[in-house]
């Protein structure tokens, strides 16, 4: 079996400062990471890969500037087997649409595929629709929000995923699409030294929009379907209030600070 | 982890990226810092889970050859280890016993032992199952080897040992997991004009018959492993149980310092980096008189000293580091490419020394600093800084080599022989 793997370099949330004039991220000396939620669908890859009995290739792909390598070498530390990364001058300025369609040229490029594996959003973006295009582009089911993979069987895979009223269980053929979520309790697994250097022996690629074949104007900014006008934080909250007292007392505090503040 | 960072990565490799991604990961979910001043306060044993956690990591003996259980690891690589360990545990307790005495004299002994030390001591080490360290200081003489007095004598296929070694890291830790030492003894008369001579290496396994371990000490500082020594009595060991040629102890024990004190330095710069992180996050946050300490010169100044004196540690150790490259490359012991200089070993031993003289002590003097900015709360074991103190003091004091022996290394390839002072 083959799967894939998409992941993206995004950064470090918990060192992230916002401008407070400009309203921008300011990206300048912030380190980049592996997103936590391609983080967590590596390592469900993983997992499967090293519980069943099938030879399972697992194949890292990435969207990004050069630097982005350092993403993609961790996910070969992780236990990736082979890592490509898109990465052309062309492909800037992607939205979600034109990085979709990337990915999906890329992952076609890559010959038979039994499942696609893809964070359920970027920490960065958060917008979560990048997996669910790609399974679009590739014209093969999507199943999101899912938080553990229960069986792959007959050509089929039973997965547990969130809802809003709580989890259910799904099943799908393959090939498809899965959008991990992670779970809380989730601990990511840490590469050890030895796993790092023979991650430099294994196969690593960099394609270019002439690899991937199309047009140009069909990737990056100039392929994207939406435009940016204009980022900006939302305004401060206010100072909020803390209730300290036994809950009937503190429900009654609260009462009053809701009359108060005409929210009820 | 502090929230003011001080690291600069640029010029390390993507996968000396990673290690250091890996080990704080580690260690934040397995030694975070009251960890680390919780094990320092109750004492040795060093914590099994740790030493196997550490193994398991990939963090002791990286620079063994892969043919042999390690990671083929440069000296470079390993001192990006090395700097990441001590900025994880400044009590230096992991730096002390894992890190450098480990990794610089398990190095060693692989490169001169037979198979059979290699498989029941080395790779187990490698592994965490077992503990490999040195064992030269004498009651009567460390840095003087005049004074040495234990002795082999040969006995068929086997060496006959006897005599005392003390100060040795890792004692209690042995006896616990299985291991075995370095042990330097002499072989032939002591030559009153070259004492170094006539000395040999052996492996002593710490279960030896005859070997019989003394009360460990009562140290100041990096208590979590332990300071001991043994006492031999007619201890057998095979004949190539020898590590390296027969009177050629010295030199090949000086590779050995060599190795580990290279890493001690590395380990001192990460101490060193996290103290001035930690000693940054309260200094930018307690006022005083109106104004954050940071603000104040007298403060600032020393803080800015240390950094200097921080990077500038760095870029020696780094140096170093590549040097060693280069002499165990041009000995085809590691793969490695594009380096044709060669470097003397004593002059590889003039950096090694300016490292082991200066470094432990600019994370000693930093850890005094930012007791003095932090004031009793410094002083207290809520921070690290007093921990950090006591524990690289044993760097200062002697651990792996005294600091003013390390002068007369330097003062002998700079000024000449003819100045060496003990002569």
């Amino acid at each position: 079996m083959r799967f894939v793997v998409c992941v993206k370099q995004v950064p470090d949330t918990t060192e992230v400062e916002v401008d407070p004039e400009t309203g921008t991220i300011i990206r300048e000396g912030v380190p980049s990471v592996l997103n936590a939620f391609d983080e967590f669908a590596l390592n469900q890859a993983v997992d499967i890969k090293e519980k069943m009995e099938e030879n399972i290739e697992i194949i890292a792909i990435s969207m990004g500037p050069p630097q982005a390598k350092e993403a993609l070498n961790k996910c070969l530390a992780i236990g990736a087997d082979k890592a490509v990364l898109l990465t052309d001058k062309v492909f800037a300025g992607a939205d979600t649409w034109a990085t979709s369609l990337t990915l999906a040229r890329a992952i076609k490029k890559l010959g038979k595929i039994d499942l696609v594996f893809v964070g359920q959003e970027a920490s960065d973006g958060n917008t979560a629709q990048v997996g669910p295009e790609v399974a679009a582009h590739l014209g093969i089911p999507q199943l999101t929000f899912v938080t553990s993979i229960e069986s792959i069987e007959d050509q089929n895979i039973i997965c547990k995923k969130e809802t809003d009223e709580g989890f259910i269980k799904i099943e799908s053929p393959l090939p498809s699409l899965i959008a991990c979520m992670p779970t809380p309790g989730f601990v990511p697994k840490i590469p050890n030294i030895r796993e790092i250097m023979k991650a430099k022996r294994k196969p690593y690629e960099e394609w270019d929009h002439k690899k991937l074949g199309g047009d140009s104007s069909e990737y990056g900014l100039e392929g994207s379907e939406s435009v940016v006008i204009k980022t900006y934080s939302p305004p401060p909250k206010g100072k909020g209030i803390k209730v300290e007292d036994p809950p009937e007392k503190a429900v009654n505090k609260l009462m009053e600070y809701f009359e108060k503040e005409g929210i009820l | 982890m502090a929230k003011t960072k001080l690291s600069d990565d640029r010029d390390l490799t993507e996968e000396q990226r990673l290690f250091r991604e890996s080990i704080l990961d580690w260690a934040e979910r397995n030694m975070p810092l009251d960890r680390v001043i919780k094990m320092n306060r109750e004492g040795h044993p060093y914590p099994k889970d740790l030493i196997k956690g550490l193994a398991d990591l990939g963090v002791i003996m990286g620079t063994v050859p892969e043919e042999r259980g390690g990671m083929g690891l440069t000296w470079k690589d390993q001192a990006v280890i090395a700097d990441v360990i001590g900025y994880i545990d400044p009590s230096i307790a992991t730096a002390a016993g894992f890190m450098a005495v480990e990794t610089g004299w398990g190095f060693t002994i692989d490169r001169y032992a037979n198979e059979e030390i290699r498989e029941k001591y080395v790779k187990p080490a490698i592994r965490g199952d077992k503990f490999i360290g040195i064992a030269t200081t004498e009651p009567g003489g460390g840095s003087d080897v005049s004074n040495f007095k234990c002795t082999a004598e040969k006995d068929g296929d086997e060496w006959i040992l006897n005599g005392e070694k003390t100060f040795i890291s890792g004692v209690e830790e042995a006896k616990e997991i299985g291991g075995g030492y370095w042990v330097n003894v002499r072989t032939g008369p002591k030559l009153p004009e070259a004492p170094h001579k006539n000395m040999t290496a052996f492996f002593v396994p710490i279960d030896s018959e005859g070997l019989t371990p003394t009360e460990p000490y009562d140290d100041a500082g990096r208590n979590a492993i332990s300071t001991g020594g043994f006492i031999m009595e007619d201890v057998r060991v095979p004949d190539d149980y020898m590590l390296g040629e027969k009177g050629k102890g010295f030199y090949h024990t000086m590779e050995g310092f060599d190795n580990a004190r290279i890493l001690i330095g590395a380990s001192s710069v990460g101490v060193t980096r996290r103290l001035l992180e930690e000693a940054a996050d309260y200094i930018k946050e307690r006022e005083v008189f109106g104004n954050p300490l940071a603000k104040y010169e007298a403060i600032q100044f020393e803080f800015v000293e240390r950094y200097t004196e921080m990077e500038a540690s760095r870029l020696l150790v780094e140096k170093t580091a590549e040097m060693q490259d280069v002499r165990y490359d041009e000995e085809g012991w590691l793969e490695r490419s594009g380096k044709a200089q060669t470097y003397k070993p004593t002059e590889i031993a003039k950096w090694i020394s300016m490292i082991k003289c200066k470094v432990p002590h600019l994370a000693k003097d930093t850890a005094d600093d930012a007791m003095h900015w932090l004031g009793a709360a410094g002083y207290s074991s809520e921070y690290i800084f007093e921990t950090a103190w006591k524990g690289v003091m044993s760097y200062c004091v002697g651990a792996e080599g005294g600091a003013n022996i390390q002068k007369i290394v330097i003062g002998r390839e700079t000024l000449g022989r003819d100045y060496v002072p003990y002569k």
